[in-house]
């Protein structure tokens, strides 16, 4: 039925670039290593792995670290991927995964229970999943808030997403505003910390299932290669070339939302990974999506972990919120994005 | 009024039951703290000796800011403080955020924490409760006991000499962007404003809240108690005094502005009483 007029390469990379993939992989492996072996407490990893650390120090690696770490390279990667992935579907160098409503839907979620939490009966055993659990239901509510108002106000065109996206996170915002003043000091300081973002929090108990809907759902956006491609050209050129456009935007928009939600929902709103990454990707990588994607995520996962290491050890034993580190990184990096776009 | 904060200091005590205050610690050679008013009792029983580190909110005594900083007591960090080896960490009622509580629990490290009340009740309650878990001496105790209990003896004869109608008073935290940040009903300001025999203002509002200028107004206190901070922030007394909000109160008006450290009028630690009491005899002046 499907006529491929353009065939994209799909078992074939360019030398220079498999080069640079293997040196993104390789940073990856190096940052994920100096990430585990560093922090407040002193753990050797060679006494570690010889069974001659302490108590606390095996604690500290295997409850307290570790999942941090780990949970820091999924959720760069996952925020990265997004990024790209909006970007590509709306063909849209400033998208990110902020503009659908996700991380604001999160922040409402999460802040709702922050302040009315007390006023739910919650049982024991679900207490440490509610905030997450809050924070995706409204991440993924926003999300197809969006969805049906765009469907309905646009036939989901790429200008009434972006539109509803604002209005959607203006409602956020009064949503946000109003929970902020009905909270008290204790909650107050509460969110603020929450908006900020920190790693702090992981546990492997809430890491572990957040990990596994990232996994999923970059695995259905990695799926995403020619659709994206294709989009490229122009919706109907998609269309033309066999694509489901409507579909396809659907899918992908609920995907990021997924990933990007799982994330947000246990670290805080992190900022500038998802918009700068996509842009790093393409200029180390070339801008065809079989390597943007892989890449883009490659490099936010490494990102992230070298982020939170900052964000841990420079001010030890005190920690200063993740998104200060990735915004001061991205900010600058953003603009010297802008400059350098327009010299050419 | 006389009753209800009898039957509230009767009942206090029984709450404690619920918490880990009733045993000593295993070892509390090492101290981690996060609270600024559990810093000021651990001073003020003269164990400092035991101190590691202290949370950004412990600035006083001068000397405690010397010690190594753990970060905001509801931001905390389990591997910082962990990196400090300590063997005891003692918080406020509000310490956290509560996953990072959960990361040191797992880490076996011993760890309490101090209730509070927003009573004269609840400042000695306070001492009691970090004695007991620092194993202080029993002639400490009693030393700083009696100090309180000074402190306490000075309020409670203020409060004999106290008119029929209670003169109204608002503590403002903050400004932010102008409006003043006040205290509401069940916060440390309103417990305050109880203690040094003076009617909240604000009692109407719950938590802390920012006001608009017209409910100040409205509100009409007599007197009004800030922070440090706030007068320093607005830049001065004199530019309080300017503020709308503040000069068409009968506070404003009369220029019955009190000024004093945020953490003696809010810690609830032993300054807490103090405050209170020098408070209350401006007033009754």
């Amino acid at each position: 039925m499907r006529v491929d007029v353009v065939r994209v390469p799909t078992n074939f990379l360019p030398k220079l670039t498999a080069a640079r993939f293997f040196l993104l992989t390789v940073l990856l492996i190096f940052f994920t290593l100096a990430g585990l072996a560093n922090g407040g407490v002193l753990i050797p990893l060679p006494d570690l792995l010889m069974g001659r650390a302490t108590d606390l120090q095996e604690i500290v690696f295997l409850e307290i670290r570790s999942p941090r770490v780990f949970l820091a390279g999924f959720v760069g990667a996952s925020l990265a991927l997004a990024g790209t992935v909006l970007q590509g579907l709306f063909r849209n160098p400033l998208a990110d995964p902020g503009l659908i409503g996700v991380s604001s839907g999160a922040a409402v979620g999460a802040i709702t229970m922050i302040v009315l939490g007390a006023s739910f009966s919650i049982p024991v055993w679900l207490l440490p999943y509610t905030m997450p659990l809050a924070a995706i239901t409204g991440a993924i509510g926003f999300t197809l808030l969006l969805y049906s108002f765009a469907k309905y106000f646009g036939r989901f065109s790429i200008v009434t997403i972006l539109l509803v996206g604002i209005a959607m996170n203006a409602i956020a915002a009064v949503i946000i505003g109003l929970l902020q003043y009905i909270s008290d000091d204790g909650q107050l300081r509460t969110l603020v910390f929450w908006l900020m973002g920190s790693f702090g929090r992981a546990q492997w108990s809430t890491s572990l299932p957040a990990m596994f809907v990232m996994v999923v759902a970059s695995t259905y956006l990695i799926g995403q290669i020619r659709n994206l491609d294709y989009l490229q050209l122009g919706e109907a050129e998609a269309y033309f070339l066999g694509v489901d456009v409507p579909q396809a935007k659907r899918n992908m928009i609920l995907w990021s939302a997924a990933a990007v939600g799982a994330g947000v929902a246990l670290t805080g709103i992190i900022g500038f990974v998802g918009l700068v990454v996509p842009h790093l990707a393409r200029l180390l990588l070339g801008s065809s999506h079989q390597v943007t994607l892989v890449g883009s995520a490659l490099i936010g996962a490494t990102l992230m972990i070298l982020a939170d290491l900052v964000a841990r050890t420079v001010m030890v034993p005190e920690e200063i919120p993740v998104s200060l580190v990735t915004n001061a990184i991205g900010a600058p990096f953003f603009l010297w994005l802008i400059a350098r776009a327009s010299r050419v | 009024m006389r009753y209800k904060l009898t039957a509230l200091l009767l009942f206090m005590p029984c709450q404690l039951f619920a918490n880990s205050c009733q045993q000593p610690a295993v070892d509390p050679s090492r101290v981690a703290v996060a609270g600024g008013s559990v810093t000021e009792m651990i001073y003020f029983l003269g164990e400092e000796h035991r101190l590691i580190a202290v949370d950004r909110t412990s600035n006083y005594p001068q000397e405690a800011r010397l010690l190594p900083q753990v970060g905001y007591v509801r931001a905390l960090s389990a591997e910082g403080m962990l990196s400090l080896e300590p063997t005891l960490i003692m918080g406020e009622d509000d310490m956290g955020p509560p996953e990072v509580i959960a990361q040191l629990e797992r880490t076996g490290v011993e760890m309490v924490r101090i209730p509070e009340s927003f009573t004269p009740q609840g400042v000695i309650d306070k001492l009691r409760c970090v004695a007991k878990v620092l194993a202080v001496d029993s002639h400490q105790i009693a030393i700083a006991e009696a100090k309180l209990a000074a402190s306490l003896q000075q309020l409670e004869a203020i409060s004999f000499s106290k008119p029929k109608v209670l003169p109204t008073a608002a503590v403002i935290l903050v400004f932010s962007e102008g409006s003043p940040v006040a205290a509401g009903a069940n916060t440390a300001g309103d417990g305050l404003i109880k203690m040094a025999g003076m009617r909240n203002a604000l009692s109407a509002i719950d938590g802390w809240k920012p006001l608009s200028a017209e409910s100040l107004i409205e509100a009409d206190p007599e007197y009004l108690i800030l922070t440090d901070r706030a007068v320093a922030a607005a830049g001065g007394l004199d530019k309080v005094y300017e503020n709308p909000a503040i000069r068409l109160t009968t506070a404003g008006r009369k220029k019955q502005l009190l000024q004093m450290d945020g953490m003696a009028l809010l810690g609830f630690g032993p300054r807490t009483l103090d405050a209170a009491a020098t408070i209350s005899t401006l007033v009754r002046k």
